[in-house]
C-alpha cells in the first residue's frame, strides 16, 4: 500500500510540483492550502507524513505542528517543514515540536523526496524493532 | 644734599682756620707781653692745634654720616637705578649695599607675588570659562547627562536628564541621588554606585525608562572621574536608542520580508525547472504547464523587485516620472478588467459607480494604474467569497480634485492598526493568516499619490463590515488640457 503524504502550502504551484514528484514515485498525495484545512485532513486521513509550509493563512506551519502534537490522533505523524525564512525556526524549536526535518525554500523536489524516503524508512525500522 | 655737604666742609675749614689764627695770636701776645713765658705760650698753641685736629676729624665724620643718611633717604625716595651711589668706602658702603640688597629682594618678592596673583586671576577666569563651556555643552545636549560626586550626590544634571528621570534639576543639586530617584529608578542608581565602587572607566549598559506610557531604550554610558587614585565622581550619559533599535528592527524585517518574498516565486521556478530537467514532466501538455508556471513566477519575481526599486527610487527622488493628460475613468476600467478574473475565482463581484463627467488628470499613467490595481487586488484578497467590491469616483469642483474610492465588504482593519497601514511591509495581523502579501502595495500607492502627484491617500474601515481605501488627485488644469 502506498504511503500517504499530506502537503500543506498556500502556494498552489508548490503543492502541484510536490504532488507530481511524489506521485511519480509511488506516493499518495493529499493537499491543503492553509493550516486549518491541513489539520482537519491530518485528523481525518491520518497521513504517514506531513510536508508543511511555515507561513500559511488561517494557521501557520508552527501552529499546525503544535496542534498536531497535542492531538492524540496526529501526535506521532512525522513532519517536514518548508520555510523561506532560513532563521525562522531554531534547532531547539524543531526539537521541541518534533519536526523531523526543515528544508529551506527554494528547495529541490529530489531532496524533498529523499528526505521523505529516509524518514519513512527510519520509522519502519523503528516499528519493526 | 650736595649743598649741605659743601657747607659742612666750608664751616669745618673756617673753624680750623679760626683756631689756628687764635693760637697764633695767643702765642704772639703771650710771647711779646710776658717776654719770656714761652712754655705757657707753646702749651696754648698745642691745645689749639689739638682742637683744630679734633674739629677736622669731627667734620670728616659728620660729612660721611651725612652722605650715608642722604644715600638712605635717596634709596627710599627714588628707584635704585636712578640713585647716585656714594663713592665712599668702609662701613657706610657695606650698610648701603646691605640695604640695597634687602630692598632689591623685597622688590623681587613683590614682583613675584604680583605675577602669581595675575597668573591665578588668569587661571580662575579660564576655569570659569571652561565651566561655562561645559555647562553650555551639557545643557545643549539632547542626551540626558548627570554628574554625581564621590558620595553619589547630584552635582549637575541637564534638562533631558531631569525630564527623563523625573526630578527638579534646580532643587536637586547636592542631594543624594538615591533620595531623588531611588524609588523610581533604583536600577540606574545602583549602576552608578557599582561603577563608582568598581572604579570602572566606562561602562555601557542598555536600560529601559518609561516616558509617558511608552518604554524607551537608552544606552547608558557611565564614566568614573578618577583623582589621586580615588573616584571623585561619576558621569552618566543616557542616549535614547529607541529609534535606532526600531530602524534596525525595520531593516531586519525588511531583509527578512524581501528574502521571503523573493524566495517564494524562486522556489516554484527552481522546483519546476528541476522537474523539467529530470524529465518528470511526462507529456507535452505537462511540460507546457511547467513552462507557464516558471514564466509566471519569474514575472511575479520581477514585479516584486520593481515594487521595491520603485519605492526606493521615489524615496530617494530618482524615479523618472512621465506625466500626461489621462482619463481616470479609462485607467480605472482597464484595471477592473484585469482584476475581474481573480475576483470571479473567489466569487466576488467588482462594480463601478456612475462615471464622472470631467475625469481628466495630469498623471503618470503607469503609476496611477499601479495604485488602482493595488487597491483592487487588496480589496478582492481580503473579502470573503460572495462579497462585493465597488469602485467610486467623484469630483470636488471647489477643491479642483477627483476622488477615487475602492470599497469592499471584507474583514476590516482593527483601529489600533490603522495608523500603520501605509508603512513598508506592515501587514494587518489578522490578514497575515488570511492571505499572502508583501506589505509593499499600500506604501507604494501612497508614495505614488502623495510624493509624485501631490495627492492624498485615505482609508476608513470597520472590522467585520469592510474597508474603503481611496485617493485624491488634482484635476488637470485648463493649460494642461489645452496642451494635449
Amino acid at each position: 500500500m502506498a504511503n500517504k503524504v499530506l502537503v500543506a502550502d498556500d502556494e498552489i504551484h508548490i503543492i502541484h510540483v510536490v504532488a507530481i514528484k511524489l506521485r511519480n514515485n509511488g506516493y499518495e498525495v493529499i493537499a491543503a492550502n492553509n493550516g486549518l484545512e491541513a489539520y482537519d485532513l491530518a485528523c481525518r486521513e491520518k497521513p504517514d507524513i506531513v510536508v508543511t509550509d511555515y507561513q500559511m493563512p488561517l494557521m501557520t506551519g508552527i501552529e499546525l505542528i503544535t496542534k498536531m502534537r497535542e492531538d492524540e490522533r496526529t501526535k506521532d505523524i512525522p513532519v517536514i517543514l518548508l520555510t523561506a525564512r532560513s532563521f525562522a525556526v531554531t534547532q531547539e524549536q524543531q526539537e521541541s515540536l518534533g519536526v523531523s526535518s526543515c528544508l529551506s525554500k527554494p528547495f529541490s523536489p529530489k531532496e524533498l523526496l529523499k528526505t521523505i524516503q529516509d524518514i519513512l524508512y527510519q520509522r519502519q525500522l523503528a516499528v519493526k524493532c | 644734599m650736595r649743598g649741605q655737604r659743601s657747607t659742612v666742609w666750608i664751616a669745618t675749614a673756617a673753624a680750623i682756620v679760626s683756631l689756628l689764627m687764635a693760637a697764633l695770636a695767643q702765642w704772639q701776645e703771650t710771647g711779646v707781653a710776658a717776654g719770656g713765658d714761652r712754655w705757657f705760650a707753646s702749651l696754648c698753641l698745642a691745645v689749639y692745634f689739638v682742637g683744630a685736629v679734633g674739629v677736622i676729624v669731627l667734620g670728616v665724620g659728620y660729612g660721611r654720616l651725612l652722605g650715608v643718611v642722604t644715600s638712605i633717604a635717596a634709596r627710599f625716595l627714588a628707584p635704585p637705578s636712578a640713585l647716585d651711589r656714594p663713592h665712599g668706602s668702609g662701613t657706610s658702603n657695606a650698610l648701603t649695599e646691605a640695604v640695597d640688597a634687602h630692598l632689591a629682594d623685597g622688590d623681587r618678592t613683590v614682583r613675584h607675588l604680583r605675577e602669581e596673583l595675575q597668573d591665578l586671576q588668569v587661571r580662575s577666569r579660564l576655569s570659569e570659562r571652561q565651566k561655562r563651556h561645559v555647562e553650555a555643552i551639557l545643557y545643549s545636549l539632547r542626551d540626558a547627562v548627570l554628574v554625581v560626586d564621590g558620595s553619589d550626590r547630584l552635582l549637575m544634571a541637564n534638562e533631558p536628564a531631569a525630564k527623563l528621570l523625573g526630578f527638579d534639576a534646580a532643587h536637586a543639586c547636592h542631594e543624594p541621588l538615591a533620595e531623588i530617584i531611588g524609588r523610581t529608578h533604583a536600577e540606574f542608581v545602583e549602576l552608578l554606585r557599582q561603577s563608582r565602587c568598581n572604579r570602572t572607566e566606562a561602562t555601557k549598559r542598555e536600560l529601559v525608562f518609561t516616558q509617558g506610557d511608552r518604554p524607551r531604550a537608552f544606552e547608558a554610558i557611565i564614566s568614573c572621574v578618577q583623582e589621586d587614585g580615588k573616584t571623585s565622581g561619576v558621569v552618566a550619559v543616557l542616549h535614547d536608542v529607541t529609534k535606532e533599535k526600531e530602524v534596525a528592527q525595520m531593516k531586519n524585517d525588511f531583509v527578512s520580508h524581501v528574502s521571503h518574498e523573493l524566495k517564494t516565486p524562486l522556489a516554484s521556478i527552481t522546483a519546476y525547472s528541476e522537474m523539467l530537467a529530470d524529465g518528470e514532466a511526462g507529456d507535452e501538455e505537462t511540460r507546457k504547464e511547467f513552462y507557464a508556471v516558471i514564466q509566471n513566477q519569474a514575472q511575479r519575481l520581477n514585479r516584486l523587485i520593481e515594487d521595491i526599486l520603485n519605492i526606493s527610487r521615489i524615496e530617494s527622488g530618482l524615479i523618472k516620472v512621465k506625466k500626461e493628460q489621462a482619463s481616470l475613468t479609462i485607467l480605472i476600467e482597464e484595471q477592473m478588467q484585469m482584476i475581474r478574473s481573480y475576483a470571479e475565482e473567489k466569487n466576488i463581484t467588482v462594480t463601478s459607480g456612475q462615471p464622472i463627467v470631467y475625469d481628466q488628470v495630469h498623471v503618470d499613467k503607469d503609476m496611477i494604474s499601479q495604485v488602482i490595481i493595488n487597491l483592487l487586488s487588496n480589496a478582492v484578497k481580503y473579502t470573503p467569497a460572495g462579497g462585493h467590491v465597488t469602485v467610486g469616483t467623484e469630483v470636488d469642483e471647489a477643491a479642483r480634485l477627483v476622488r477615487v474610492t475602492v470599497t469592499d465588504t471584507g474583514v476590516g482593519i482593527p483601529e489600533d492598526e490603522m495608523g500603520h497601514l501605509f508603512e513598508k511591509f506592515f501587514r494587518v495581523s489578522a490578514n497575515n493568516k488570511q492571505a499572502k502579501g508583501t506589505g509593499l502595495g499600500l506604501n507604494l500607492a501612497k508614495q505614488i499619490v502623495e510624493k509624485v502627484h501631490d495627492g492624498r491617500m485615505f482609508v476608513t474601515s470597520k472590522v467585520g463590515v469592510g474597508s474603503t481605501f481611496g485617493f485624491e488627485l488634482p484635476l488637470a488644469t485648463a493649460e494642461q488640457a489645452a496642451a494635449v
